[in-house]
């Protein structure tokens, strides 16, 4: 499903961040990348998420490579293929929460059939992890925890193949990161998304199914 | 419940209103300011209507001979013809005295009327007595008269005959009358009635006609016909339908000598325009021209002051050029034969004053009995001061006679044959020798059989009154023209407040900057989830145009109280802009519409380029390389911007003809550099060595290097509004040392003169001298230029309206030549002044010639170049072409076009005398030179000021417009020192997380406070030095001179901007206390 080959990253002041990394994702994966800071585990999943470009090297998703496109279809593969995880919830502070779930349909332009569709598939995700009383309340109003899966369901509520999330439980408590990993965990079993999660914590790390580290540039075992 | 764009754009301004405000009182401001602007040109504009339509009173069409008179029977023939009431006034220009108090008034003008004026001109029946006059409430106001009292008022005499024609008697120049003030007039009672282009209200006094012109059974000289309605073609037309020969001063008679009919004129001489036009209609006429020689010379003989007719050679046939006839009685009196040569001297009168005795020398042809059959005394013209005379020696010829060389047997001949000339010559000889700028004939004669009627009949509705000097105007049209065509005060005041737009724009774009940084957030998620760049651009294009609009509906009423306190300005304090104090607010919705546009448009351009520049840094992925690769193009950009101010500096001292504008764009370029600096400043990154170091005061320095527009806004709004103020002080006018030298703009002449009756002697000749008692020492050097005038519309910088006619100045140029008077900006000589002078002479066409006048005068009073044509009406009614010669250096020529003397004689024979002077003379006796000439030559209303505050009157208006400036240049100053307020409030709040961190690592407040101080200390001085140094720099030659340079107001300026900065830092930097630190981080 996803393949980067020979990925290369340098920024002038760090130095080589990736080192003609390879990785291969397939559907349904569920991976854990880990690493120090500053290691590029973020510039990865930028690359990934087309928000970044590599130095050198080529990422294909669904066998198309996809470093080529414009900043068009790079936001229209962001909407149709790719759901966003950060540690900051990202949520815009003036929209409540449902709002907020569903303003990725407004990027894609949803036909009214399509909008109703996924605005109820939202309410199943949203009681799905917990957060269905929650869709008129604004960010400000609910927990950090709170906060964070309504993320998880604005990022999937598109029905994306892959999921990046980047230090999703970085900003969450023990509890909050507990429940935050098995919700990724049976989301991706479930619903069948693709998984990529960086993060420091080895417990959320070690709730998916595979485990690589960035070292020197490269993802290792 | 989809979350829709316009849902999303309102809920976020909800959110986000209290970062919002601050660019919804930005955007008030700006659009208060640009629409107050609009509005206040549109009230202007509005006001010199109301004013023009004011002055014109009921007249919208006007019927003017200019110069000349016509019978006031005209009027109630056109009446007739029109169906639409027409009447006939009297105009002329003069000036008025209290009687009681002895105050004088100067160019008043002068209405001579009938009870026919008032009832046309307004509802009230008003009626002058003779011995009566009505004075306008300004007029009144300046000499303080009630109804009453009693005026004395002076002004030119009405006179058919032009006092400079040749042989006109050398009477006064001027009419005197008392008069008792009957009515003072109000505006609303037509008071202010005038004619002409102008803001300004005039002091007009109305009298009985009668007492201005005896006028014969109810039929009076007029000059101006006026209608209330129509256009000019529909007062055209009949005009030429119904006017008679008598109308326009013609005389037909018959000579019982000769027996044949004649047409004579009361100006003497009849225009060659007009004697081809009559003898075109009547082919069998002949002009005549008789001529008063001095003398008849013959072997030692003289025959003193006699008349020769030169005639048709149809009459004498046979007799060549050279050839002459004279009477038995002539030739007897220098015992001449047929074949002697006789010589002729006469006074040629071309040039006014300036008498040339020529001669001739002609064969005797034949001699002819005294009774010949062209024995006609009616052949010498009526001159008034010769042919009522009982005696030769009681004539008054306006040409020196000499008294001693009348015999008894000259006497005799004048109580004999009075003026029947003694001799003849050919028509074409006495044409070319005696035809002046008056005419070309003293009569034209027609055979017997033509009876005087006959030849009325023919004529009558078939002469072209334009050929004998009537014009028909549309002064409504033409006043509604001159205003909106006028100065505009739209772009006048967007000019004038340039520096507060810039200042609101500057803000603004400032605001939006930290209203984005705000969103940065919002942004990355709007990327994460897919949203293209040209929705998330179109979000926040919308979000603040949504705010623009919301700053500038408001904005733009409250640009209808700054339009108020702008005319209010205008009206009072800044009257020296407009010369008038009746200009009025008007409400008009184009401008305002304009206005909210404008300001829309405007903040559209800031709010796309921020929103672009915003995401494209959002965007930049290797944001260390673009900044390094950005750090060395700038360097570079910096290292030219040197290279340039330095070079123009250079450039300026080598080059110091140009010096000025190279001292100007090098200080704007050394502007450019300083606040360059300053952003490369934030911008640098320090070396390895240094940034290892790692400091307090590099953790606020890299706050900057991340905002460098925080730093750079407030210096730049600092030093511009310096640099604006300094550049403003520096070009205010004054009247400098080097305005006094002959190429300056007084021509180096003392004093400066006007006359509100024209002076007819030539004040430079001994005669004169005499009679003035100009013979002392102290007069010794002083000496005049006399310039005659044409009346017109002033356009200088004192009129607001675009001026098409303005007044035309005749100058003989040798004067200027041999000064080396004035300067010029262009010219057609390329700066030849000499040569450009010299034009003036010169007829390159028939009916063209050249001209001069102030280039300001050229640029934006008649929106001309060098080298363009002005068309007026030559007193003959034709159309004159004045090519501009030359654009004189600010003058105190401005508001008149120059032309020749000789060229002006020659177009406008008529204007006698001279109304303005240019007087020379020793310095130390000026204020002598000035009692004694107005004192002497009171009769004349003469007015006499310095030449040198005759220039600054001009630059009033300039140093208005200078103090507007300098007054919303510090406005827009305390807008920049608000925005570094508003800066810092922004800047504190934003790095209350920074601030809070370095409490909690021990930092203390005060050395906190310290760290964030010492940046906005550096941005004021910065900006303070920028636009010191530079503006001084530009500046230079200004400096060097002694112009008036308001050190004090720059100097006050600076202080107060130190202290209120420095001040307004301390006291914002007193918000970061330990308290609020503690409470952020408890939030933390």
């Amino acid at each position: 499903m996803l393949r980067l080959e020979n990925i290369s990253k340098s920024y002038l002041q760090r130095g080589l961040v990736l080192d003609k990394l390879d990785l291969q994702v397939n559907k349904g994966d569920s991976l854990a990348i880990t690493g120090p800071s500053g290691s590029g585990k973020t510039t990865l999943l930028n690359i990934i998420g087309l928000m970044d470009h590599p130095d050198s090297g080529d990422v294909f998703f669904n066998g198309s490579s996809i470093l080529s496109y414009g900043p068009d279809e790079s936001a229209r593969y962001r909407n149709r293929n790719i759901g966003f995880v950060f540690q900051d919830h990202l949520l815009l502070s003036h929209l409540n929460i449902k709002e907020n779930i569903l303003l990725p349909l407004l990027a894609s332009g949803n036909h009214r059939n399509d909008f109703k569709e996924k605005a109820e598939y939202a309410g199943v995700l949203m009681e799905k992890t917990g957060i269905a009383s929650l869709g008129d309340k604004f960010p400000f109003q609910i927990s950090g925890g709170e906060a964070q899966r309504a993320t998880l369901v604005r990022a999937l509520v598109n029905k994306p193949s892959l999921l990046l999330a980047d230090e999703p439980t970085g900003s969450l408590d023990s509890k909050n990161a507990y429940l935050l990993g098995n919700l990724l965990r049976d989301l991706n079993e479930e619903l069948g998304v693709t998984l990529i999660v960086v993060t420091h914590s080895s417990d959320l790390a070690s709730m998916m199914k595979l485990n690589l580290k960035l070292d020197n540039g490269r993802l290792v075992k | 419940m989809k979350p829709g764009m316009l849902k999303i754009i309102t809920r976020s301004l909800i959110f986000y209103r209290k970062d919002a405000v601050y660019q919804v009182i930005i955007v008030l401001l700006l659009s208060a300011i640009i629409t107050g602007s609009l509005l206040t040109g549109t009230s202007v504009r509005n006001s010199l209507r109301r004013t023009s339509d004011q002055k014109s009173g009921n007249a919208r069409i006007i019927v003017s001979s200019g110069q000349r008179f016509f019978s006031s029977t005209l009027a109630d023939k056109l009446s007739v013809r029109t169906g639409k009431r027409a009447v006939a006034i009297l105009e002329t220009e003069g000036y008025c005295s209290n009687f009681l108090t002895g105050s004088t008034s100067l160019n008043v003008r002068i209405f001579g009327v009938n009870d026919e004026f008032f009832q046309w001109n307004s509802s009230d029946s008003l009626s002058i007595m003779p011995g009566d006059a009505a004075v306008n409430s300004k007029l009144a106001e300046e000499l303080e008269l009630k109804p009453g009292d009693e005026i004395i008022i002076k002004f030119k005499p009405v006179d058919p005959l032009p006092s400079n024609a040749p042989f006109a008697p050398s009477k006064d120049d001027e009419s005197s009358k008392v008069l008792r003030v009957s009515h003072i007039l109000t505006a609303e009672s037509g008071g202010n009635f005038s004619p002409g282009i102008s803001q300004v209200i005039p002091k007009t006094l109305f009298i009985n006609i009668s007492d201005i012109d005896d006028g014969i059974d109810g039929k009076f000289n007029a000059n101006r016909i006026l209608f209330s309605s129509g256009t000019a073609d529909s007062v055209l037309h009949p005009l030429v339908e119904v006017t008679s020969l008598s109308d326009i001063g013609f005389t037909v008679r018959r000579s019982e000598k000769t027996g044949e009919s004649e047409i004579i004129s009361d100006r003497i001489f009849i225009d060659s325009i007009l004697v081809s036009d009559i003898l075109a209609k009547i082919p069998s006429g002949s002009p005549v021209l008789t001529y008063l020689v001095n003398s008849f010379s013959f072997n030692g003989r003289t025959t003193p002051y006699s008349f020769v007719a030169s005639i048709p050679s149809s009459v004498f046939p046979g007799i060549s050029d050279d050839e002459i006839l004279l009477n038995r009685w002539l030739a007897k009196d220098l015992e001449i034969e047929p074949g002697d040569s006789v010589v002729l001297r006469w006074y040629d009168t071309t040039f006014g004053n300036h008498l040339e005795e020529n001669e001739k020398t002609f064969r005797v042809s034949r001699i002819l009995d005294d009774n010949n059959k062209y024995a006609d005394p009616l052949l010498m013209p009526d001159f008034p001061g010769i042919s009522g005379s009982t005696t030769c020696s009681g004539w008054d010829a306006g040409v020196p006679i000499l008294l001693d060389q009348i015999r008894k047997k000259d006497e005799e001949y004048w109580n004999s044959f009075r003026g029947t000339p003694k001799a003849f010559i050919n028509y074409s000889e006495g044409k070319k020798i005696w035809g002046n700028n008056f005419g070309v004939a003293t009569a034209l004669r027609f055979p017997g059989s033509l009876a005087p009627q006959d030849i009325e009949k023919s004529l009558y509705g078939s002469l072209d009154p334009v050929d004998a000097g009537l014009t028909v105007t549309d002064i409504r049209k033409a006043g509604a023209s001159a205003a909106s065509e006028g100065v505009d005060f739209s772009s006048l005041f967007l000019g004038l407040g340039f520096f507060i737009i810039l200042s609101c724009l500057i803000l603004f774009s400032l605001a939006v900057t930290i209203f984005f940084d705000t969103r940065r957030n919002d942004v990355r998620a709007y990327y994460s989830l897919g949203f293209r760049n040209r929705q998330i651009k179109l979000f926040l294009f919308s979000e603040i145009t949504a705010l623009s609009v919301i700053g500038a509906i408001p904005g733009v009423f409250c640009g209808l109280l700054v339009n108020r306190i702008v005319i209010s300005a205008l009206n009072s304090v800044w009257q020296g802009a407009v010369q008038t104090n009746t200009l009025s607010s008007d409400f008009s919705l184009v401008p305002l519409i304009a206005g909210f546009i404008s300001v829309i448009t405007l903040t559209a351009v800031v709010i796309y380029i921020k929103t672009s520049s915003f995401l494209k840094r959002m965007n930049v992925s290797s944001e260390e390389k673009s900044k390094s690769r950005f750090l060395s193009s700038y360097f570079f950009l910096i290292l030219v911007t040197l290279v340039l101010t330095i070079g123009l500096f250079l450039s300026a001292v080598l080059y110091r003809n140009a010096e000025t504008i190279l001292f100007f764009a090098g200080g704007v370029f050394l502007f450019g550099l300083f606040i360059l600096l300053l952003r490369y400043y934030y911008l640098y990154e320090p070396g390895k060595k240094e940034k290892d170091s790692f400091s307090v005061r590099r953790l606020s320095k890299k706050y900057y290097n991340h905002n460098p527009s925080h730093a750079i806004t407030p210096a730049v709004i600092i030093a511009a509004g310096i640099f604006a103020v300094i550049i403003t002080g520096a070009n205010r006018q004054v009247v400098s040392d080097k305005m006094l030298l002959p190429e300056g703009g007084t021509g180096g002449y003392l004093l400066w003169g006007e006359s509100a009756i024209p002076v007819k002697e030539d004040l430079n000749l001994d005669k004169s001298r005499k009679d003035y008692g100009f013979e002392s020492e102290e007069f010794r050097e002083m000496s005049f230029v006399q310039c005659c005038r044409v009346s017109g519309d002033d356009a200088s910088c004192l009129n607001l309206n675009h001026v098409t006619s303005p007044p035309i100045l005749s100058v003989d140029p040798k004067y200027f030549i041999d000064k080396g008077s004035f300067s010029f900006v262009s010219s057609l000589t390329k700066g030849n002044n000499t040569v450009t002078w010299a034009m003036l002479d010169e007829k390159p066409g028939e009916n063209t010639i050249y001209g001069i006048a102030d280039q300001t005068v050229l640029k934006w009073g008649l929106k001309v170049n060098i080298g363009d044509t002005l068309k007026f009406r030559a007193e003959n009614g034709q159309i004159l072409n004045v090519i501009i010669a030359g654009g004189l250096k600010s003058s105190v020529f401005q508001g008149n076009i120059i032309i020749g003397s000789r060229n002006f004689s020659e177009f406008f024979p008529s204007v006698s005398g001279s109304s303005i002077f240019l007087i020379d003379g020793n310095k130390k006796y000026k204020d002598l030179y000035i009692n004694t000439l107005q004192e002497r030559l009171s009769s004349y209303g003469l007015f006499v000021q310095s030449a040198g505050e005759k220039l600054s009157s001009f630059f009033v208006v300039t140093n208005t417009y200078l103090d507007v400036f300098v007054i919303l240049g510090v406005f827009g100053l305390i807008l920049g020192v608000t925005g570094l307020g508003f800066v810092l409030a922004r800047n504190y709040n934003l790095r209350k997380r920074e601030f809070a961190f370095l409490a909690a690592t021990g930092y203390t407040q005060e050395s906190i406070r310290s760290f964030i101080l010492t940046d906005q200390i550096i941005i004021l001085f910065w900006g303070i030095a920028a636009g010191t140094i530079s503006g001084l720099a530009a500046t230079f030659p200004s400096l060097q001179n002694d112009g008036d340079i308001p050190w004090n107001q720059i100097l006050y300026m600076v202080l107060a901007i130190l202290v209120t900065g420095i001040i307004s830092l301390l006291i914002s930097v007193r918000r970061i206390t330990s308290r609020s630190l503690v409470s952020q981080l408890r939030r933390e």
